[in-house]
């Protein structure tokens, strides 16, 4: 057998991870992680000098500014774009290429670890008990299948057995519910009955704009909550911790659990005024 | 002297092309309204026939109905519209698109307030600050 034969072709990649997941900096490491153990070579991008724009709704000067760099950029790194964010995703196929010529393939990342689950499921070693319930919505499946594909991905883990009441919340995702918090007070009261009807001991979510919102419920103590990624971690043994997590269950500690030196990085007015409240915000169910 | 692009052209161009092909399409049946799930939180709200054509009007830059702007105000992107339009009005568009001139966004007078938070990105760098390393903020973001 030749050499170049058992070298493994590794695809370099650009792992657009968007704006907000930047609160769980454990999932984009565990992504990342995740990516290389099957054979991938990802560039991560994001943040807000790589906004899709979506947020913009109320000044498309701005949102088609935001969406020419953004393209332009993904552009120049000549790689196959991986999303991390269904905004994003959903945005670049419905507005930002419309208006800009795209000049990269693109793949969801459920999408990519779905086409790649033979080298993900060997990689699952650790059992993770679990009953868990995958939280959705009836959205962005038109887009990606994930209702589908994410209960066949979570079914590889040793231990997790996914159940199911039927549920799905409506939008895509929950962070669109922030300005409509009765509809978002009903899709948390819906979730966790959704949960104990199928005696579910976890919910599980597909994106992170629904696990900081949903995670809530285990702030409150009804229900623990997980981002799928944080399940694969899990199991193939990667050692992130979920920090955010754990300041919001203990809003009044995570001062001293993030340290004086991070909280310098951010000004202790600005975490006061703009972070702490936010742990501290509790679904009412 | 070759003129300067002005800035998302194109993506106002297209937006433009589809509120057309929207309103060319639409027939104001309202199955779009019928099946949205999110339907029930709008205030006020109004039959399913006559809450369409306030849309419509949106996109055309008129006046929209109190109960128009009451469902374009709530729209979260469902999709259920998509596959129940008999036109293939791609619904989910009409309304992304009534959303963004409803909120003064394609050049029309504001009819809704898009409710902005004023600390999302300064929040989107902090946390950023707070769980990635001096060296990954500098190459990732």
């Amino acid at each position: 057998m030749s050499t170049s034969a058992n070298v493994k072709a590794v695809e370099r990649v650009t792992f657009w991870y968007g704006c907000n997941v930047l609160r769980h900096g454990d999932i984009i490491h565990a992504c990342l992680d995740i990516l290389r153990a099957i054979g991938f070579d990802p560039a991560p991008v994001g943040g807000p000098d790589y906004c899709c724009g979506t947020a913009k709704d109320a000044n498309q000067t701005t949102a088609g500014g935001m969406a020419t760099r953004t393209v332009g950029k993904l552009n120049d790194r000549a790689a196959r774009v991986v999303a991390w964010c269904p905004s994003c995703h959903s945005h670049m196929h419905d507005f930002m290429e419309k208006g800009n010529e795209r000049r990269f393939d693109m793949t969801y990342m459920v999408e990519l670890l779905h086409a790649n689950r033979e080298k993900l499921a060997p990689l699952f070693v650790n059992r993770v008990p679990m009953r868990a319930m995958l939280h959705k919505h009836v959205g962005f499946n038109d887009l990606v299948p994930v209702n589908r594909m994410m209960p066949e991905l979570l079914s590889l883990i040793p231990g997790v057995e996914v159940v199911d009441a039927g549920y799905a919340a409506p939008g895509y995702m929950c962070a669109s519910f922030g300005p409509l918090p009765a509809a978002l007070q009903d899709i948390h009261a819906n979730t966790l009955r959704a949960a104990k009807a199928c005696n579910a001991e976890a919910v599980v979510t597909t994106f992170h704009q629904c696990f900081r919102e949903i995670v809530g419920l285990d702030a409150a103590g009804a229900i623990p909550v997980y981002n799928y990624i944080q399940l694969f971690a899990q199991s193939m043994g990667l050692p992130y911790e979920d920090e955010y997590k754990a300041w919001k269950r203990s809003p009044e500690a995570a001062k001293e659990m993030i340290g004086a030196e991070r909280i310098a990085k951010v000004g202790i007015e600005f975490y006061e005024r703009a972070i702490l409240p936010e742990l501290k915000k509790r679904p009412r169910v | 002297m070759p003129t300067k692009p002005i800035i998302g052209e194109r993506l106002k161009a297209f937006q433009q092309s589809e509120a057309e092909r929207i309103l060319r399409a639409c027939t104001s049946c309202g199955k779009c309204y019928e099946v949205c799930p999110m339907a029930q939180y709008a205030k006020p709200s109004g039959e399913a026939k006559s809450v369409v054509p306030g849309v419509l009007a949106v996109l055309r830059g008129e006046r929209g109905t109190p109960e128009a702007l009451g469902w374009i105000g709530v729209c979260t992107r469902s999709g259920l519209c998509v596959p129940a339009c008999p036109e293939n009005v791609d619904p989910k568009m009409m309304m992304r698109l009534a959303r963004m001139t409803a909120f003064g966004g394609r050049g029309v007078a504001k009819q809704l307030d898009a409710k902005e938070d004023r600390d999302y990105f300064d929040r989107v760098r902090a946390f950023a600050k707070l769980q990635l390393t001096d060296d990954e903020l500098k190459e990732w973001t």
